[in-house]
């Protein structure tokens, strides 16, 4: 996929309503299309003057020259307005779009994202692309307008003048933007590599200072950061020209449009055909016609930014942001399923499977006990027994043939809690969630005193990411949306972790027991990853997964 | 859109110079950076200056004595040379700017990495994130700052009075206009200011919170695809998204009023100006030429103040950057002592009554340990009770803020830690720090590192002790770690840092729960470690959460945080 289409797809999803953006635009054409008018008016007030006609002939240069001094603030205000709203309203689209492709996706994209990756693209990229209205589009459609305005008012004038104020208008228009945008791509390339070359060794020295200073390696390390440093520079040095180029851009075109426009008012004059205020008009406003042109090299460093930002975009949802929400397909399942993995080979990359060929065989009801040693492989089991990441080999299926995750929930280790209430957090399972069947729930998990103490109860509100419950607390409210969920198939990972000894094995064997409805209905096939091999109930199953992906599968006596 | 208006950022409502002292005093690239800005900004008033005073001469000849510009020569060479200066200007002001922002920006990051560095362990971890983002991505604010801003402020200190004493000797009565004008615009921004400044801070802290909870929905997205539950959200997430844009539009509705007062009073000062000029022509009371130049000239007096608006945020972030640095630059790390460490190996290391500040009291409070020679040591205590921060004052690496901690040598004579010449202190100690830090290289050279001349049968050893033989059967000795030791697991990483203490000839080894994030068979590597350093007659200090390690200790010392 290339960058410029992942750009328009991009520019697609804000939904940029054309009224809108005409509006806007409109708006910053009169802004400077006043300054513009302004320069034009008071020379021709000036030159006209100088003839001394009747006073009253100068009435209506006058009363413009006012009005103008007065309307470019006031649609300044309009069009600042109008731009950000826009892109505010193409940023709440494009987010909303990428967030329902991103739930729409039915391969495992969203669980190989870093969880700060996630919230990089859908907030600053997605704001990058805001940027882009505000300082890209508007303002690359501002300046084609506003050359139009400029030639259309020279021309009548004098065609040589607009002959060459069109040469200067494009010179500058392409020159300073491509400048910039090398100096953009420039710098883009020196952050993207030789930038983390510097951050590596001051972050380990921020980090590691202790040790590094008890070692006497302090020294070393500083001199390495210092080497990193200069190579970045000189990388980053590189867009130094360009940009400066970019800014120069525009008096070197003035230059050209000045030239002509004095021998065109030379020749118009001398030759009658013009009169004294346009002649006035040709002189001055070469100096006044550039003032869009001025924009377009920040335009063009915005349009690099917000390509490289649309392609980031493009990665993580991967096919074309679709702007049709998908139907939601029903969520409701069966009661029971029966779940069978046959072949399965498990893990983030195909030359590291963490689990391989292995079979297995769940009928409805069943307990199964997952342990082996930490990064074994076993939340990478289960996120592939729960469909949310793709087999290396092998597959997963239910009995009745339907879609895996229509009938088997994960309830991961490091699932979120919401900054909500504690009510919020469980209806996030089932939406028309009780309060009896809240309060039954958080009982059975052991929470009903915590509950207790809260001050305003299943309606007190949690801090972001569960930072004011306890780790134990936290561990519990996940196993109470499990209990409230039900269905087929539950997968948890590591439930009782960061519970004391005691209350964790007895919740652990109320889930592995299927003579204990406490938590789950007997029904329901459970699987469990833990570390607490002593508290697997007897009788239960257990797979053991072990070093190079062997795996062992025996009954826990 | 920028993060401020968008997104939330903590924005300071302190006051800065716009130029901070201590930059241009310490920073030598920001320096001459500022003097080059203020020439460079001298030849381009002196550009415009030219500029406006040929266009005015060149159209009046035009006019009154129908001379054509390219009879006068001289002039419209005058004329092009000045544009192409001005030109020229702006291209060596912009390509130095760049050069100035990136030395200016390696060099405050080297200071304030290395400072940081030395202030120890507190200086580092009172900041925390705060001082790596500074550190990585935060000094980069320096870029905007110097290459956009700082030219610009310098242009409104030369080419604005240039201009308008340009303009007043042509006209007075111009100039009047516009410095009657210019002081409007401080005035009006101060007033539209104060007007705004309630209201758009209500706003301000909805859009935060409101984008908070934005965040914190597309945070939870992989959970609720866990759960099943990912179709319905993304409808919150357009309301959410709606509700946070009619906030910011409110806020901004506001902010947009001050760039709407710039514009306003620098338009509206050329518009009287020529109205004025206008009618004094008409009776007759002004020649052509001075009028034409100050029509040219008086736009010219705004611009710079225009374009510093436009440069604000680049200017607030920058400067955030600059006193950032600044604060850190200005902590003093503890002084070095001059006498020589005694003899480890002979010599008992102490805490007597250390309490050390931490955010909620002390932590440690009132620590007392002995450290005796050829012994092992384990120091307990609850999460957050301080024992690596004792571990750090004992190394002498953190001033207590109460007791000390002291040498006592083999003939008994007593030394504060802080007097000791530390290199000569920590040449005697390996550190195992809960996260290993390794150097750079292979497995064998990292290993051998620890003990300079030490043969490959020491290697083979101290390898077969510590269960780093299994990783160098798998990897092999030449195995590269990359940089600190991301090329191997934790596990691995552990094991290799547990060897290179066993082979370090260090008197004293301090471990830093060297169980932690291991399973029941590392943690026998490290019982059977210490007790290995215990038959060689090392000293160990072994900062113990789990029992089992506390067992192996000869003398329990246990730290208490203040309640």
């Amino acid at each position: 996929m290339t960058a410029p289409t992942a750009l328009r797809r991009a520019e697609r999803a804000l939904e940029i309503p054309h009224g809108r953006l005409l509006a806007a635009v409109l708006a910053a054409g009169a802004t400077l299309g006043s300054a513009f008018a302004l320069a034009a008016v008071s020379a021709y007030l000036v030159t006209r003057a100088w003839t001394m006609p009747p006073v009253l002939d100068l009435t209506v240069a006058v009363v413009m020259v006012r009005a103008l001094g007065i309307s470019r603030g006031v649609f300044r205000w309009l069009d600042r307005m109008l731009t950000h709203d826009v892109a505010f309203r193409g940023v709440v689209s494009l987010r909303t779009n990428l967030f329902t492709a991103l739930a729409a996706r039915t391969d495992d994209a969203v669980t190989r994202l870093r969880r700060g990756d996630l919230l990089a693209r859908l907030g600053d990229d997605a704001q990058e692309l805001g940027d882009h209205v505000i300082k890209a589009l508007v303002p690359g459609l501002v300046a084609a307008l506003m050359g139009v305005v400029v030639l259309a008012t020279i021309t009548p004038l004098s065609l040589l003048a607009a002959a060459s104020m069109l040469l200067a208008l494009v010179s500058a228009g392409v020159l300073a933007p491509l400048a910039a945008y090398r100096a953009a791509t420039v710098t883009e390339h020196a952050v993207v590599t030789t930038r983390s070359g510097v951050s590596a060794p001051a972050l380990e020295i921020l980090d590691d200072a202790t040790s590094l200073r008890l070692d006497g390696r302090l020294d070393a390390a500083l001199a390495e950061l210092h080497e990193r440093q200069a190579e970045h520079d000189q990388a980053i040095d590189r867009a130094a020209l360009p940009s400066a180029v970019a800014s120069a851009a525009v008096p070197l075109a003035m230059i050209l449009a000045l030239a002509g426009s004095l021998l065109a008012a030379g020749a118009a004059w001398v030759t009658g055909g013009a009169s004294a205020g346009q002649v006035g008009v040709l002189l001055l406003l070469p100096l006044s016609s550039f003032e869009a042109a001025t924009a377009l090299p920040a335009a063009a460093s915005q349009y690099a930014r917000s390509r490289a930002a649309a392609a980031r975009l493009a990665e993580i949802v991967g096919s074309p942001i679709s702007t049709v929400t998908t139907a939601v397909p029903g969520p409701e399942r069966a009661e029971t399923a029966h779940l069978r993995a046959v072949g399965l080979s498990a893990g983030w990359s195909a030359s590291a499977p963490r689990v391989s060929g292995l079979d297995l065989d769940l009928p409805a009801g069943s307990r199964l006990a997952v342990v082996g040693a930490s990064g074994s492989g076993k939340s990478t089991l289960l996120a592939t027994l729960a469909g949310l990441l793709e087999p290396l080999a092998g597959h997963v299926v239910l009995d009745d043939s339907a879609p895996l995750r229509s009938g088997v929930v994960l309830f991961a280790e490091d699932a979120h809690v919401f900054a909500t209430t504690v009510r919020e957090n469980l209806r996030v399972v089932r939406g028309d969630l009780d309060d009896e069947t809240a309060r039954a729930a958080l009982s059975a998990v052991g929470l009903d005193d915590w509950v207790a103490t809260l001050p305003r109860g299943l309606d007190t509100a949690l801090g972001p990411d569960g930072t004011t419950v306890s780790g134990g607390e936290r561990r519990r409210l996940l196993l109470a949306r499990a209990v409230i969920r039900r269905g087929p198939v539950l997968l948890l990972d590591e439930p009782t972790e960061h519970l004391d000894t005691a209350r964790g094995d007895a919740l652990l064997r109320a889930l592995l027991d299927p003579a204990d409805t406490s938590l789950v209905p007997a029904t329901s096939t459970v699987v469990v990853v833990t570390h607490r091999v002593e508290a697997i109930p007897e009788g239960t199953a257990v797979l053991h997964i072990g070093e190079n992906a062997r795996t062992r599968y025996e009954e826990n006596r | 859109m920028t993060a401020t208006t968008a997104g939330p950022r903590p924005t300071r409502r302190t006051r800065r110079a716009p130029l901070d002292p201590r930059l241009l005093r310490e920073v030598t690239a920001a320096r001459r950076h500022v003097a080059r800005t203020v020439a460079l900004g001298l030849v381009q008033a002196l550009c415009v200056i030219v500029t406006a005073l040929v266009i005015g001469r060149l159209g009046a000849q035009l006019l009154v004595e129908r001379q054509l510009p390219q009879d006068a020569p001289a002039l419209l060479l005058a004329l092009l040379a000045a544009l192409a200066l001005r030109a020229g200007a702006v291209l060596l002001e912009q390509r130095t700017a760049h050069r100035a922002a990136t030395d200016a920006i390696g060099e405050l990051r080297g200071r304030v990495v290395s400072h940081a560095a030395t202030l120890g362990p507190r200086g580092s971890a009172g900041r925390g994130a705060d001082l790596t983002t500074l550190a990585t991505t935060g000094v980069e604010n320096l870029r905007p700052y110097l290459v956009g801003y700082v030219p610009q402020l310098m242009l409104s200190v030369t080419v604005t009075p240039l201009c308008l004493l340009a303009i007043g000797i042509l006209d007075p009565l111009s100039a009047l206009i516009a410095l009657v004008t210019l002081p409007l615009v401080p005035l009006f921004m101060i007033l539209v200011g104060t007007m705004t400044v309630g209201r758009s801070e209500q706003l301000l802290t909805d859009m935060r919170s409101l984008w908070t909870q934005l965040l914190d929905l597309v945070d939870g997205l992989p959970t609720l695809r866990a759960l099943g539950r990912e179709k319905g959200p993304e409808k919150v997430v357009a309301q959410l998204g709606d509700r946070h844009r009619a906030s910011a539009m409110g806020s901004l509705k506001f902010a947009f009023l001050s760039s709407m007062v710039l514009e306003l009073l620098a338009t509206l000062c050329v518009a009287l100006v020529a109205v004025s000029i206008g009618m004094r022509l008409v009776y007759g009371e002004m020649d052509l030429a001075p009028a034409l130049a100050v029509l040219v000239l008086a736009p010219e007096v705004y611009q710079p103040l225009r374009n510093v608006g436009s440069q604000y945020h680049a200017s607030t972030d920058g400067l955030a950057a600059v006193t950032a640095s600044f604060e850190v630059l200005d902590e003093q790390p503890a002084a070095d002592g001059t006498l020589p460490a005694p003899d480890l190996r002979t010599a008992t290391v102490a805490l007597r009554g250390v309490a050390v500040a931490s955010r909620d009291g002390l932590a440690p409070h009132d620590a007392d340990l002995t450290l005796h020679p050829g012994r092992v040591l384990a120091l307990t205590g609850p999460s957050g009770s301080g024992k690596t921060t004792a571990v750090h004052v004992l190394l002498g690496l953190l001033d207590p803020d109460r007791g000390r901690a002291e040498v006592i040598d083999v003939h008994g004579a007593v030394t504060d830690v802080r007097d000791l010449q530390r290199r000569s202190l920590w040449d005697q100690v390996a550190l195992l720090p809960q996260r290993p830090v390794l150097p750079p290289g292979t497995i064998r050279s990292v290993l051998a590192s620890a003990r300079p001349g030490a043969g490959d049968a020491d290697l083979a050893r101290v390898a077969s002790a510590t269960g780093l033989d299994l990783v160098v059967a798998e990897r092999g000795w030449e195995a590269d770690l990359g940089r600190a030791g991301a090329g191997i697991s934790l596990g691995e990483r552990q094991r290799l840092a547990l060897a290179r203490a066993l082979l370090s000839p260090a008197p004293l080894v301090v471990l830093d729960e060297p169980t932690a994030h291991l399973d029941g068979a590392t943690e026998r590597v490290v019982l059977d470690l210490i007790r290995t350093l215990r038959e060689q007659g090392r000293t160990v200090l072994v900062i113990a959460h789990r029992s089992r390690l506390a067992e192996v200790a000869d003398d329990i010392a246990r730290v208490e945080a203040s309640a």
